[in-house]
């Protein structure tokens, strides 16, 4: 006897209405679990794991991350429209790392009564182009309310604004302040109850000694080298007889310390160098790091990096380089340089700066061109390391789940500093949004097309749902404050801790600029293309299939 | 003063009628503005000279008699107004000091720069005991000058004039950013402010091969305000620019004055041609004093002229 499938298993079509009803369903499920974490004074959600045993609940005040906890909703066809809904901001978070409540307020707010005008005999591919108008529209004028923010009581404003946490915001403007946008930040879970930070000069890459016996001082457990020659390589070195033109050369050239950075040294190289160092046939002082990288790839950029830094040339195997074809070109230059069983420290390299600047500056416009958020991280570390230098912050917690709550609001805060910083910010507390209103209207106020005017309205509504949204969570009236704000002019705004209208350059309340378009253009354009869906084909589930056999 | 045409004049500072000239062979002290000059290491009974590339005197000297001197490897101070000595290591390697800022705020804040050749910026916010290097965004460590914005203690305003170019920091010292200078324009030997730096945001760039540069928006953009044959070594603006928009350019065979803000210039005759260092302790009114340092390590005093 076969058991019988759960009715959301069954294959079948699903037409309008019922579609767009169940994906509204959807939609709002998922939008009011996250709409209550928008603005200064939120709600949080708990997440409770309890079908993965000994798992702690989870705190979540993140749009993004909530959405990527629910995995399923009830409900076949209303759960395709929730999960339409979450992949948009599972890939917002990803690429941006904020904005995600935002991004949902707006698309509930356009899908909404853009099922309602179709559901009246609207076209929706007509409208579906005029949203997409409307959009392009509201970016430019976001694009003129650009601005860069300097100094650290900015930027602190700018991380409260994202963080709403008082002394993570002001370690946030110091840290950012100095490393810059790029800069190097690594997040520290510690125990106790004050934020940290630290400070490391120097660039450094994953890596490790080569050989123990290198270590001079032992106190660090590292060894250290002062006016050095570097080699950057990823070669295996196994021949003693490979490293004797590279001796040669530093013997002519009067260099007393040499870093290698290879992926091995052989047990008789460094044989040949102890014994020739014991019996003061030879000065050199060389220590050994391990090439920098686990892929063929990783080791080809470190070594460039490297190279440029130290105004070397790295020797690459895949090139058809070997130790035996060393000329002095490929030796870089550093102030100083230590290596630990985690690290390989340069401070100081001697490369041309111009070259140096150059170099930054094309990895920079990499990232810039790049979409893939695996290659931006690798560009940005890579930048950020040869800014030269970095920093720790060390969060507090006194449970694991209060340090993990920490580091993920810390680790969002930190992903939409650098995007604030790279890309300018635009008034927050849903201003900017508001201020957009202005031109759509103009824009659309002659249409004669219904659709045109339809999606003119809807948009206008639409911007200020993020606004109603954030003002009804503080515990505002939000009719009578958007009156308010209307009526104060261009740049004011609602501070909601403070409760009252500001001016809110003056008052240092942002947004980042690429937050708030990214989540902007992913509503409007998911929205609108989730608009023009009549139809839904339920296939026959995967298990089911190889069941019976069936494709 | 010296004949050794090795004791090249690095740098010049006078307070109180007190100056110091900072030497290839060591730091000289006048007491009488200028007129008679003593070694000021006397103290210190050293056996070698002690190559002395610059010197800074704290703005509260009057009161607490400190003064700077940066050499190879370290950092000198003297809290007796140049009587006695201790030393403070930059760390290893040894870096040579080019050149010294100090905060104008430094009775409250006790912050205090050294440029090196090779290091970067080493700063301390404890009146010199201290040193750490700070070169965050600083991609060239080859400082030849650094400027401080006369109100340091509000915006906290610094630029470092390099070999490849000018970085400027916001956040006192703790964090280098890059300045767009026209290609070619470098390396970078002076840098001055305007003394209403807050309120104009002009500051002046002497290069080495490029003359002198203007800019008027903090340094986001420059405009070639003169273009002398040779390296400008040092730049001085009048304690009451722009009311009075004096300059005063120091090259190493002419001393260059504009009255205009740098729009013209004219040389004024020095009977020098091995000229170093420049200060003017009563500002570039005419009239005012003028003493210059050599690349023979003399020390010579001059007048500003009266037109």
């Amino acid at each position: 006897m076969t058991k019988k499938k759960p009715a959301w298993q069954k294959p079948g079509v699903v037409f309008q209405p019922r579609l767009a009803q169940a994906w509204q369903q959807g939609i709002d499920q998922i939008v009011n679990a996250i709409a209550p974490t928008l603005g200064p004074l939120p709600r949080l959600t708990l997440y409770d794991p309890s079908v993965s045993k000994g798992k702690l609940p989870e705190v979540l005040d993140s749009g993004g991350t909530i959405a990527r906890r629910i995995i399923q909703i009830k409900g076949r066809d209303r759960d395709v429209g929730a999960m339409l809904l979450r992949h948009m901001l599972w890939q917002m978070q990803e690429e941006v790392g904020d904005g995600t409540a935002t991004a949902a307020v707006l698309f509930q707010a356009v899908y909404r009564e853009g099922v309602r005008y179709l559901t009246s005999g609207g076209n929706a591919m007509r409208l579906r182009g005029y949203l997409e108008e409307g959009l392009r529209i509201i970016l430019a004028e976001l694009a003129t309310m650009r601005r860069h923010l300097e100094g650290k009581e900015s930027l602190a404003k700018l991380a409260y604004s994202i963080c709403y946490d008082e002394p993570l915001a002001k370690m946030m403007g110091e840290i950012f302040d100095i490393i810059g946008a790029y800069g190097r930040l690594e997040l520290r879970s510690a125990n106790g109850r004050e934020i940290e930070r630290e400070y490391v000069e120097g660039m450094y890459w994953d890596s490790t000694l080569l050989s123990r016996t290198m270590i001079n001082n032992p106190q660090q457990q590292r060894a250290e080298l002062e006016n050095l020659a570097v080699v950057a390589t990823d070669l295996e070195i196994e021949d003693p007889q490979d490293m004797v033109p590279l001796l040669t050369l530093c013997i002519k050239a009067d260099i007393e310390k040499l870093l290698i950075i290879a992926r091995k040294l052989a047990d008789p190289v460094l044989a040949l160098f102890a014994l020739n160092r014991e019996k003061g046939r030879l000065k050199l002082e060389m220590v050994g790091a391990k090439t920098p990288g686990t892929s063929v790839d990783d080791q080809r950029m470190a070594l460039t990096d490297i190279a440029v830094l130290t105004g070397g040339r790295p020797l690459f195997q895949a090139a058809g380089d070997t130790m035996r074809h060393i000329r002095p070109e490929h030796l870089g230059r550093a102030r100083r340089a230590w290596v630990n069983r985690h690290f390989v420290s340069i401070v100081g390299g001697r490369g041309d700066p111009r070259a140096l600047r150059q170099h930054i500056a094309a990895l920079r416009a990499l990232f810039a061109r790049s979409t893939d958020a695996r290659e931006r991280a690798t560009l940005q570390e890579r930048i950020g390391k040869l800014m030269g230098g970095s920093a720790t912050l060390y969060l507090p917690g006194m449970t694991q789940l209060e340090q993990e709550f920490n580091k993920e609001v810390a680790q969002r805060t930190v992903n939409a500093m650098r995007g604030a910083m790279r890309d300018g910010v635009v008034p927050g507390g849903g201003v900017a949004l508001l201020a957009c209103r202005e031109r759509l209207r103009a824009y659309f106020a002659d249409a004669s097309e219904p659709e045109a005017r339809a999606a003119g309205h809807m948009l206008c509504d639409a911007l200020e749902a993020p606004l109603r949204t954030l003002l009804h969570n503080a515990g505002f009236e939000p009719g009578a404050i958007l009156a308010d704000i209307q009526a104060a002019g261009p740049g004011y705004g609602f501070d909601v801790r403070a409760g009252r209208l500001v001016n809110m350059a003056e008052a240092g309340i942002f947004d980042a600029a690429t937050v708030l378009e990214t989540a902007v253009h992913s509503a409007i354009s998911t929205a609108a293309l989730a608009l023009t869906t009549d139809v839904m084909v339920h296939r026959r589930d995967a298990g089911d299939a190889m069941m019976t056999g069936k494709p | 003063m010296s004949e050794n045409t090795q004791d090249i004049v690095y740098a010049l500072q006078c307070a109180q009628n007190v100056c110091f000239a900072a030497r290839a062979s060591g730091l000289y002290r006048s007491t009488d503005g200028g007129r008679s000059w003593e070694f000021a290491y006397a103290s210190l009974a050293l056996t070698d000279s002690l190559p002395t590339t610059s010197v800074v005197i704290s703005p509260d000297f009057a009161t607490d008699r400190t003064v700077f001197a940066g050499v190879s490897g370290g950092v000198l101070y003297s809290l007796d107004g140049g009587d006695s000595w201790q030393i403070v290591e930059l760390g290893m390697p040894p870096s040579t000091v080019s050149t010294l800022v100090i905060s104008p705020d430094f009775g409250r804040d006790g912050v205090l720069l050294a440029g090196t050749m090779e290091d970067g910026v080493f700063r301390s916010g404890n009146r010199g005991y201290n040193w750490a290097a700070w070169n965050f965004g600083l991609l060239d460590l080859s400082i030849f000058t650094l400027a401080i914005s006369p109100d340091f203690a509000a915006d906290e305003t610094l630029f470092a004039g390099v070999e490849s170019g000018i970085f400027r920091s916001t956040n006192g010292g703790r964090a280098w950013r890059e300045i767009t200078l026209p290609v070619g324009y470098e390396p970078v030997l002076s840098l001055a402010l305007s003394p209403a730096y807050a309120q104009d945001g002009t500051l002046f760039a002497g290069t080495e091969s490029q003359g002198v540069l203007r800019s008027t928006d903090r340094g986001a953009t420059w405009t070639q305000a003169a273009t002398p044959d040779g390296p400008v070594n040092s730049l001085l603006l009048a304690p009451d620019f722009p009311t009075r928009p004096y300059i005063l350019a120091l090259l190493e065979h002419a001393l260059l004055l504009s009255q205009d803000a740098g729009q013209t210039w004219r040389e004024y005759p020095t009977g020098l041609n091995d000229m170093s260092a420049v200060l003017a302790p009563a500002g570039l009114a005419p009239g005012a004093p003028l003493i210059i340092g050599t690349t023979r390590g003399d020390v010579v005093s001059l007048v500003l002229p009266t037109q």
